[in-house]
């Protein structure tokens, strides 16, 4: 009996989440193809270099992806860019928790966090260059520089929702300091601590570009600056496009991961 | 038996302002499986004495000594029951019960077993699964209790349990939690700023004056247990809130 009364609502919630779904989909691509279609019209209008047109982006993208310098590129700035934001999660996680379970930690730093907060970060290209070289260490150091103050604040933010009720509670039950960072902070920071990932993970990707583009040619920025000098202003725009996609596909990931990781949080943590 | 000793706390000032001494010379001792309410106006050091109790606070001077034994610091003899519940936002009912367990090594089916029982005890059947935010406020100070009593304390050390619950589901609240301690005794310390709440729950009142925190007077309540329903028919509750409404009273002048 209560088999045969559970059935189809559990059926109805399935073809309305499947609607959902299709829902989703078609609001993300409706706005896509007017985006290409205006694009394509607009381009043979103007019929400029600075703007090729989306069937020859597409060509242009096609020719890319199949060709051994896109992968090489990708590898080379992916290298450095991987290295710096673990580097920057580590570094960013640890000290961000560290400010929020102490006070005195937070008045020591939070100077520095504030100066680091506001300081352009290509303004410190130069300096990271003299000191590192043209080097696989510079490119870490500045992917890195990008990507921990974002992931610090927001960890710090985490901690701070984090009601010292809780901790006083874990201590009655006689936690030990190793527990109430495993068992309260880091858990009940986890949303942020995700977040935090997802927005410096954003900040690796523009820090990897922008000193690839400025400092040191290689990888995706070398390309870049390569079709940019032939003129060939559809490949530029096809590198560009799977510069984006990279990104596309690792913050949907991490938004993913975030949700699976942290359902409890809702949208609270969201942005 | 809890005995405290000549304690004394004070706090250090903020941003220069002087300290300020929460407690000053108490001495009370509580007897095993007694049930002993502190009352007094707020900024009397309630809070403080609980948790001096319970060894999450030092004590200047003085001392705390549970059955002979010095207190240090927090103990498994001792459970805390928080004013606002303390429940984890992202741990089910559950989960919540069991954490003092977990903290303390307890492998995860025993908790779980731990946790069910009491889950029923409690009256939360049909919520394992939920978290605290789904809860109303009387039933998640009932995982609060379900948590503390889940370690199975000798003494409960309870900060205005059900201060911030409307006043019916206060009096279900204290009903069960008599229940449940006449089922279980145990050495209960209760905070609270109700003058009806100590009176009804409590074999002794601690009266205490603010600033600093001082105990005023110890009166015995000297009312049938287990506690009937009609305490308002009963001459000496009326006396005894009376009473203790006017030292109250007298001490905010």
């Amino acid at each position: 009996m209560g088999a045969n009364m559970e059935r189809p609502p559990s059926r109805l919630v399935t073809s309305k989440l499947s609607d959902r779904s299709l829902q989703t989909a078609l609001l993300r691509i409706v706005p896509l193809a007017i985006f290409a279609l205006g694009w394509e019209l607009v381009a043979r209008r103007l019929n400029s270099l600075l703007l090729p047109r989306f069937s020859a982006t597409i060509a242009a993208l096609l020719q890319l992806v199949t060709s051994r310098p896109l992968w090489e590129a990708m590898w080379i700035s992916n290298q450095a860019m991987v290295l710096g934001f673990m580097l920057a999660s580590l570094l960013g996680i640890l000290l961000g928790l560290l400010i929020g379970r102490w006070r005195a930690a937070e008045r020591f730093l939070d100077p520095y966090l504030t100066i680091l907060l506001v300081t352009p970060k290509s303004a410190l290209l130069p300096l990271v260059i003299m000191a590192a070289g043209l080097g696989l260490v510079s490119r870490v150091l500045v992917t890195f520089t990008y990507a921990v103050v974002v992931i610090m604040v927001t960890v710090r933010a985490g901690v701070r929702t984090i009601d010292p009720d809780w901790i006083e509670m874990a201590r009655s039950f006689g936690a030990s300091e190793g527990q109430v960072w495993r068992k309260v902070l880091l858990r009940g920071a986890l949303p942020a601590i995700l977040t935090g990932l997802r927005l410096g993970l954003a900040r690796a990707v523009t820090g990897m570009i922008m000193l690839e583009l400025t400092f040191i040619a290689l990888g995706l920025g070398r390309l870049l600056l390569g079709f940019e000098e032939a003129f060939d202003s559809a490949s530029l725009y096809a590198t560009v496009l799977v510069i984006v996609g990279e990104a596309v596909v690792l913050l949907s990931l991490s938004e993913r991961l975030e949700r699976r990781m942290a359902p409890w949080s809702g949208q609270a943590m969201v942005g | 038996m809890i005995e405290l000793l000549g304690c004394r706390k004070t706090y250090p000032g903020q941003a220069g302002r002087p300290p300020t001494l929460a407690l000053d010379s108490v001495d009370l001792t509580i007897r095993a499986s007694e049930f002993v309410c502190v009352l007094g106006p707020s900024g009397c050091g309630k809070t403080t004495l609980l948790k001096i109790v319970a060894g999450l606070l030092p004590v200047d001077q003085g001392e705390v000594r549970i059955d002979g034994r010095l207190v240090t610091g927090t103990g498994p003899d001792r459970a805390f029951v928080f004013q606002n519940f303390a429940l984890l936002p992202w741990a089910d009912v559950v989960t919540n019960i069991a954490f003092g367990l977990e903290l303390r090594g307890t492998a995860k089916s025993e908790r779980e077993q731990r946790a069910h029982a009491l889950i029923e005890a409690v009256g939360l059947e049909g919520f394992e699964r939920h978290y605290p935010r789904q809860l109303s406020g009387g039933m998640q100070q009932r995982v609060g209790l379900a948590r503390a009593l889940a370690v199975d304390p000798q003494i409960l050390l309870m900060d205005e349990p059900f201060g911030s619950v409307d006043a019916q589901t206060r009096r279900l609240l204290q009903t069960d939690l008599l229940a449940l301690l006449d089922r279980s005794p145990k050495t209960v310390l209760f905070v609270t700023h109700s003058v009806a709440e100590a009176v009804r729950l409590s074999d002794r009142v601690v009266l205490m004056t603010p600033r600093p925190g001082r105990v005023h007077a110890i009166v015995e309540v000297g009312l049938p247990r287990p506690r009937p329903d009609n305490l308002d028919h009963f001459p000496r509750y009326s006396e005894l809130k009376e009473y203790l409404w006017q030292q109250l009273r007298d001490m905010q002048q």
